[in-house]
């Protein structure tokens, strides 16, 4: 039978001995490559319990064992890095962008709540926060630097702040410095999802928006993956904690999980928020299996989905009403 | 002054301030995960913490691992190496064929296995062992730690494949990655039953005890081929 190696391909015998061999050239990047082949080809595969190694030195591949375990080291490392280079998909950078995107939004956060704070000893009557404090800073620093046209000039005549030394203005002015160029790096990497998310996933970036779209994408690991989950999964993705909550106990399900960020439903009343959520949830998981699949994009999807919301708004116009008590019922044992 | 006891070939007991489990380290000088390096007598120690590898645990718990320097080892869901390492370090003169899905882990892999030759990284599903057919030779043991629903028929496969007929698995089953909500006692009889009974080859069980304190929700199994 043929069976074939990392070395060669061999004609063995009934009992396995080795009639003829084929082997292939004794080059890393060549033996890397051809490694990588065989391992889609399910057939002619060596019989269980085969010793490749004695096999290699049989057919003269290699003169000692020692060759043999050195030349199959470097082959597999040499195959994993190949792999490993090609394994960086599209949609792989477009979770990292996305995970930096709240690395960054935490990070000026803390960063501006600080810098707030370390300026309001010296002008706290600014009204300033955030990013725009950040750009004040760094263009005036001291509060004394305001021209009378200057709108805030006023607050700063009376300012119960203290003065700002010259070494804490230069610190404070690069504090801001870095802070303002966050926000910037922030603006860059929403621009950058925007633009890859119409490529990347146009169907989902359609429905849901680059940046739930994104998340979505992040949160399950990779664009194939949410093209293989079932609408359910969608609808509660980003509830984990809720959801097994509720797997576990009595609680109960979770309405949805990060897609109440979608405007669909979190304009929506309460009411009619599950069955909004199910219907979007429904809509997204077949965006995600045609950008997966095709790539090409569909605009009936939009359509319908809007249809379908108009629907269920309408046959739902007001909140359910309680059932009147006619006397007291027994509680319905809920069978878990 | 550190003290050395020998557990058994290449796992050791180096007592310096307290008693910690380790392995002589085959790249001296280097690192791998935050592990502390230990010199005695010229000879330097990698410590092994139990908590961060299940293999660790089992050792601790009596597991009977029997590895020798030049033994051959499958090593299913290697991950990023931490206890590949240690693997590797006992298995001297032997072979590691460490086989992880994610490329991720890999990346650390691949660092880990260019620095040990003895380390042959596998960039495969290990539930489809035809997919390394061409690569692995017959081994002594089969470590198996993924974090899989079919971890009985994956051990199944893979020692149909590649283990030797007085070679021995060695499992370390997550309760939790077979059912997120079963009781992990009744998850554990059923993987158990699986192993020895379910798929071609039958598996003998000669130990199966958890890891506590070490690892909560986690069986560890020896088995060798019925």
């Amino acid at each position: 039978m043929k069976i074939n190696t990392w070395f060669g391909v061999l004609e063995i015998g009934g009992t396995g001995e080795i009639l003829e061999s084929e082997l292939f050239p004794k080059d890393i990047r060549e033996l890397a490559r051809r490694s990588l082949v065989m391992r889609e080809n399910k057939q002619n595969l060596p019989p269980a319990g085969f010793d490749l190694k004695t096999a290699a030195l049989e057919c003269r591949f290699v003169s000692s064992s020692a060759e043999y375990y050195s030349l199959l080291h470097e082959v597999t490392l040499e195959t994993v890095k190949m792999q490993v280079s090609g394994a960086l998909t599209p949609d792989q950078r477009i979770i990292q962008a996305v995970e930096a995107l709240d690395d960054i939004n935490e990070t000026t956060n803390s960063l501006s709540e600080r810098l707030s704070e370390w300026y309001g000893g010296h002008f706290p009557e600014s009204g300033l926060s955030g990013e725009s404090l950040a750009l004040f800073i760094t263009k005036y620093g001291s509060r004394e630097n305001l021209e009378p046209e200057n709108p805030l000039y006023s607050k700063t005549v009376n300012s119960m702040g203290a003065k700002l030394e010259a070494a804490d203005e230069i610190l404070l002015k690069g504090f801001a410095e870095s802070v303002c160029s966050l926000y910037e790096r922030k603006r860059q990497i929403e621009a950058y999802i925007e633009n890859s998310m119409e490529s990347i996933a146009p169907n989902l970036n359609l429905i849901a928006g680059p940046m739930l779209g994104a998340r979505l994408i992040s949160i399950s690991g990779s664009l194939e993956k949410l093209a293989t989950f079932p609408s359910s999964t969608i609808q509660v993705i980003g509830a984990s904690k809720a959801l097994f909550k509720h797997l576990r106990s009595r609680a109960p399900s979770p309405k949805h999980g990060i897609i109440y960020s979608h405007p669909l439903i979190n304009t929506a009343p309460w009411w009619v928020r599950g069955k909004i959520a199910r219907a979007l949830a429904a809509k997204l998981s077949l965006a995600a299996r045609i950008d997966f699949y095709s790539g090409k994009i569909d605009p009936s999807l939009v359509e319908k989905l809007e249809t379908k919301i108009r629907q269920i708004r309408a046959s739902n116009p007001k909140p359910p009403q309680k059932k009147q008590e006619s006397g007291i019922k027994p509680k319905k044992k809920r069978r878990k | 002054m550190s003290e050395v006891r020998k557990i058994s070939d290449g796992i050791f007991e180096v007592i310096k301030d307290k008693k910690q489990l380790a392995t002589r380290n085959l790249d001296p000088g280097k690192v791998v995960y935050g592990e502390k390096l230990i010199p005695v007598e010229g000879v330097e120690y990698r410590t092994w913490d139990p908590r961060r590898s299940k293999l660790g645990a089992m050792i601790l718990k009596k597991f009977n691992i029997s590895l020798k320097e030049d033994s051959k080892v499958l090593y299913l869901g290697a991950a990023s190496g931490t206890t590949v390492s240690h693997v590797s370090d006992i298995v001297s003169e032997g072979a590691v064929y460490a086989v992880e899905f994610a490329p991720r882990s890999m990346r650390d892999l691949i660092g880990l296995a260019s620095r040990r030759k003895n380390i042959y990284p596998i960039l495969a599903d290990a539930g489809k062992p035809d997919s390394y057919a061409h690569i692995v030779e017959p081994v002594d043991l089969i470590f198996q730690d993924v974090a899989q629903p079919n971890q009985a028929e994956i051990a199944s496969r893979n020692a149909s494949r590649f283990l030797k007929g007085d070679g021995y698995l060695l499992l370390s089953i997550k309760a939790r990655s077979i059912d997120t909500v079963a009781n992990p006692k009744e998850v554990f009889k059923e993987e158990v039953k699986k192993l020895e009974q379910a798929f071609e080859p039958k598996f003998e069980i000669l130990n199966a005890k958890d890891l506590m304190p070490y690892h909560e929700d986690h069986l560890g199994v020896l088995a060798k081929l019925r």
